[in-house]
């Protein structure tokens, strides 16, 4: 009974924090349709300017954007575009499906199989982002 | 530290579970409130074809099809749109993998995005990231705009692991609570759990941040808390200071607590147990990079990453990348990374070259990628793999795209694979790819 009401008045207060919120939501679809690997700051002059693509840390610094503020990403990218790399259960790596794509940061490049026995020891912390909850089947294959 | 219980009893199968709680959404939405005519309707197709030799000389042809859809009705408040991902495989040749035919529903939720207050409600299988949680579930997941700035976010659901060896969990929930001047800061406290039989398996606890003080200044950063182990998980930040549109300077710090970041995961091969991961070990890492765009069409970075650990050995990777195009439909990059570790395996170079080329709707790339390492590694000093492939666009909906690549690496001598796609897009009304 007691949970019930705690719940209930959490809730009450959330929706009126809510409703005095008043701001707009941001665009479900960018404006313009954009291109290749976009350079925000050409049209931005906002905090948007971070977001620029070609940027060489924009791959290091994407997750925290995307734990932050994923409905900007959503204004370009629907889900099935995040699922090229963070997916739930695999069987071929992004760099394997889109070969012709060369110029994207597409992990596990080359002969990862083999490799990953070398460079895995350098930041295994890194493997834990796709693999250790989720995509365990490749490693089940030689790790038993 | 708890001793993690192994799985005595096979987890139901995650697709049903998915379909599960997709329907129980639609039950949901179609309760509160009336069918509405969909104004987009979009979807693509991936059907893929693999050529390739397995370890024992068997001759493998896996056929796959992705799948994906989306429909939305936005005439009304918000936007309501469902979104269903997944994937089938039939092998054509000799097994490929445990099963001859395999499949996942890698996403499939109904999503309510109200045009006031960014407010976000979605039901069904779906991948939530908020501040410490990276997390796909199969449940549901609130987010809004709040007073003066604040913003909150909660989810709760099932965890959506795949073949366990260690329990994943039955009940995951967890939440964030932000406060952003938009030109300035993001600051959010988050924290999650996750439960077996009301057992706490998980609690992580953290802080993200993005700091904007000034247009050229950039940080970006996360520190998470693991409150079973009490210890801090990880460490990362990266400041970006960009003086001119053409020059941007990066620094990046992370450390990693592995005992306590490795703490509650699914697989034996990441296990604190299994003899690889070392439940004493810390990695420091420190790291900075410069990029600098010459011309529209000229890109050059530098960058330097030093590793140091409590148990294992130092290493220093460091390198440089440069990208360059023409109006004429080329593409370029060459790259060089040194790896220089303590270890013999561990000092390598890493040489990469590739190009494409577009002819109108055809278009040809090369792509090469080598490592050389200074002692062999099972026999062989060099690996590389040369990949060509070709693609050429039907239509702006249809893409049929072939490649080959040639590897030898420390595993084979000359394994030649192929792969086919075959890409379709369709659907009615604009939204995003």
């Amino acid at each position: 009974m007691k949970k019930t009401a705690y719940v209930m008045v959490m809730g009450m207060m959330l929706s009126f924090l809510y409703a005095c919120a008043n701001t707009n939501s941001i665009a479900r679809v960018h404006p313009e349709e954009v291109k290749g690997l976009p350079r925000c700051a050409e049209c931005h002059t906002d905090q948007w300017t971070a977001l620029s693509h070609q940027a060489q840390d924009f791959y290091l610094k994407h997750k925290i954007y995307a734990a932050q503020q994923r409905d900007a990403c959503n204004t370009c990218h629907k889900e099935s575009f995040c699922v090229r790399c963070h997916a739930h259960k695999e069987e071929i790596k992004p760099s394997d499906k889109y070969k012709d794509r060369p110029e994207l940061s597409l992990p596990h490049r080359g002969d990862y199989l083999s490799r990953h026995r070398v460079e895995g020891r350098i930041n295994p912390a890194s493997c834990l982002k796709c693999h250790g909850r989720q995509n365990n089947e490749r490693c089940k294959t030689c790790h038993r | 530290m708890k001793i993690k219980e192994k799985i005595t009893t096979p987890a139901p199968p995650g697709a049903l579970k998915a379909v599960g709680s997709i329907l129980l959404a639609c039950a949901l939405v179609i309760c509160g409130q009336q069918a509405a005519d969909a104004t987009a309707i979009n979807g693509n197709s991936e059907t893929i074809l693999r050529m390739r030799e397995g370890v024992f000389d068997d001759h493998l042809f896996p056929l796959y099809e992705y799948l994906n859809l989306s429909a939305s009705d936005s005439a009304g408040p918000g936007a309501i749109s469902l979104e269903i991902g997944g994937w089938g495989r039939v092998d054509l040749g000799d097994r490929s993998f445990e099963r001859r035919t395999e499949g996942d529903i890698q996403y499939g939720f109904l999503s309510y995005r109200a045009n006031r207050g960014n407010f976000t409600a979605n039901a069904g299988r779906q991948w939530v990231v908020e501040g410490v949680a990276t997390e796909r579930i199969d449940g549901l997941y609130l987010r809004t705009d709040l007073l003066a700035g604040f913003t909150a976010a909660a989810f709760v659901g099932n965890p959506a692991v795949t073949e366990p060896d260690i329990e994943g969990g039955d009940l995951i929930y967890g939440g964030r609570l932000a406060h952003s001047m938009s030109k300035y800061y993001s600051v959010g406290l988050s924290a999650l759990r996750t439960q077996v039989s009301g057992e706490g398996i998980r609690e992580e606890e953290g802080v993200d941040l993005w700091l904007h003080p000034v247009a050229m200044v950039d940080i970006t950063g996360r520190s998470t808390y693991n409150s079973l182990t009490r210890g801090w998980m990880e460490h990362a930040y990266t400041a970006s200071v960009t003086p001119t549109d053409a020059l941007r300077l990066s620094a990046s710090l992370q450390n990693v607590h592995y005992q306590d970041y490795f703490y509650q995961v699914t697989t034996n091969t990441l296990s604190l147990t299994n003899g690889i991961i070392l439940p004493g070990e810390e990695m420091w890492n420190v790291g900075g990079s410069v990029g600098f765009n010459a011309t529209k069409n000229i890109g050059l970075s530098a960058e330097y990453n030093r590793y140091e650990y409590d148990l294992a050995g130092d290493a220093d990777y460091y390198g440089v990348t440069g990208n360059f195009s023409t109006g004429t439909g080329l593409a370029a990059g060459l790259s060089f990374h040194r790896m220089d570790g303590s270890t013999a395996r561990l000092r390598y170079n890493q040489y990469r070259a590739w190009a494409t080329q577009k002819f109108g709707p055809a278009d040809l790339t090369l792509d090469f990628f080598d490592v050389d390492f200074d002692s062999s590694i099972s026999g062989r000093e060099n690996t590389f793999s040369l990949a060509a492939a070709a693609g050429y666009d039907f239509s702006p909906n249809l893409r049929v795209a072939a490649d080959v690549d040639y590897i030898r690496s420390a595993d084979f001598d000359n394994e030649l694979r192929g792969l086919i796609r075959l890409s379709y897009a369709f659907g009615i009304g604009k939204e995003g790819k």
